[in-house]
């Protein structure tokens, strides 16, 4: 079988300037999909929070759903009562991500401004900080000793467990934030352009009848695989927030704590939770 | 400087390396993108939600608050109306049970004065029949003293002093009669 195809995956990643040449602000299709992307979400939650209706229906459904959602989802059986202050911030966060990964399979546009590590390297930097910033304010300078030297562990672990913690926390957690999210929308973006190349090759550049199913097969792949991408676009948004509230709920609680309430303690939290929202409400 | 290093990174062929090293350019198109959708979430789109959501659970509250209000006031009306029936009820029986003494005082009253005027009227017929049987008496007493001195007379067979005679005849009788009331009680 001889096809005529050269993939470079240059041609999938690096785009020629278009405007500001050779300065910090240099626009390219990447940071044009990247301010398309942000005013989608804009766009979408600015009509999603202007109704006002005590009864939600369309879009301001949708807002309140994606908001309480992450709000109790994510933020509350996270990091506990307190998670509603970073509520906001972690909504943000889940539907920029989601936005930008989603126009990986939009016709037209089919490509993940996260594939780039511009965005996913910022936002985990910016969950590096955070997390980092939360840990000092709410421990101390016990923050970085509670981390390096977990409480319940013999001392000689010490010397194999401090090293491991020191690496994990405050080193390798930003760059694997940020990989995970580059790497699969990288890896989704290369896979769906293989199964289309394929199929524009068989059914259309280089149309024969004997290659026609092998045509066909590739485009329901490539289907199926628009259909899997949907999930890992969700999927990867919802790592990233879940991750960046866990790294908070650690600074909050400390080591242990944060294990024992990711184990499943979600009763305590979800009761203490609704004591909450309900002296806000009589207030 | 940091021109030169675009201008660096640009002019070299991209390799391997540079898929997962940020492009400066993006960093700062992402830091701004992600910058305005973070301030435009969290100072307009979000509060407004919460607000939203605030206000239908403060309605939600308010609805559950004012309905529980209107129970407890239904129950305290009924309690009101059936402590008012109560109270009635027995104000009724009180008024029956006056009603029916009074009935009872009535009867005794109107049976006490029955049976006073009845032996008030038996004592006057008895008063009246005494009286009758005395005034009886005396007329039989006379007629008799009349018939006797008429006899008496007729027996002599002469006149005699007739005033004379019924004193006798009259002092006669009532000796007879004081021995006829002696012997009639001895009866």
């Amino acid at each position: 079988m001889n096809l005529a195809l050269e993939l470079d995956v240059n041609h999938l990643f690096f785009w020629d300037p278009i405007l500001f040449k050779d300065t910090p602000f240099e626009l390219n299709r990447v940071s044009l999909l990247m301010i398309f992307g942000s005013l989608v979400c804009i766009t979408f939650f600015f009509f999603a929070s202007r109704g006002k209706s005590l009864v939600p229906k369309g879009m301001q459904t949708i807002g309140e759903t994606a908001y309480l959602f992450v709000r109790d989802k994510i933020a509350i059986d996270v990091i506990g009562p307190e998670g509603v202050k970073y509520a906001s911030y972690l909504t943000s966060l889940f539907f920029f991500i989601f936005f930008m990964n989603l126009m990986e399979i939009i016709p037209g546009i089919n490509f993940p401004v996260t594939s780039r590590m511009a965005i996913p390297l910022l936002l985990a930097v910016l969950t590096y900080l955070i997390f980092n910033v939360v840990g000092f304010a709410k421990q101390g300078f016990h923050y970085v000793t509670g981390t390096l030297f977990p409480p319940g562990v013999p001392k000689p672990i010490y010397l194999l467990l401090t090293p491991i913690e020191f690496f994990s926390v405050f080193i390798i957690r930003p760059l694997t934030l940020a990989i995970r999210l580059l790497a699969n929308m990288m890896a989704g973006h290369v896979l769906l352009t293989i199964f289309f190349l394929f199929t524009h090759e068989f059914l259309v550049t280089d149309f024969k009848l004997m290659t026609l199913p092998l045509g066909v097969l590739t485009a329901v792949v490539a289907t199926v695989l628009i259909v899997f991408e949907m999930l890992v676009i969700s999927i990867q948004a919802y790592i990233f927030t879940m991750l960046t509230a866990f790294y908070i709920a650690e600074s909050i609680h400390g080591h242990g704590d944060a294990d024992h309430d990711e184990e499943g303690t979600h009763p305590e939290p979800t009761r203490e939770y609704e004591g909450l929202e309900e002296s806000t409400a009589a207030a | 400087m940091t021109n030169l290093l675009i201008l660096a990174a640009k002019e070299a062929e991209p390799t391997g390396l540079d898929l997962i090293l940020p492009a400066v350019d993006e960093l700062v198109w992402g830091t701004i993108s992600f910058a305005v959708v973070v301030f435009f979430m969290m100072k307009y789109a979000l509060p407004k939600i919460r607000e939203t959501i605030a206000a239908r659970e403060d309605a939600i509250q308010e609805a559950k608050e004012a309905a529980e209000s209107e129970r407890s006031e239904a129950k305290r009306l009924f309690e009101e109306y059936k402590q008012q029936l109560g109270e009635a009820r027995s104000e009724a029986n009180r008024i029956i049970e006056e009603s029916r003494g009074a009935a009872e005082q009535v009867r005794k009253d109107i049976l006490a004065k029955s049976e006073k005027d009845a032996e008030a009227i038996v004592a006057r017929a008895q008063e009246q029949i005494q009286a009758e049987r005395q005034r009886t008496l005396q007329e039989l007493q006379s007629q008799i003293a009349d018939i006797s001195i008429e006899l008496a007379g007729k027996v002599v067979g002469r006149s005699i002093d007739a005033e004379a005679q019924r004193e006798m005849v009259d002092a006669y009788i009532s000796e007879v009669s004081g021995m006829g009331t002696n012997g009639g009680s001895n009866n």
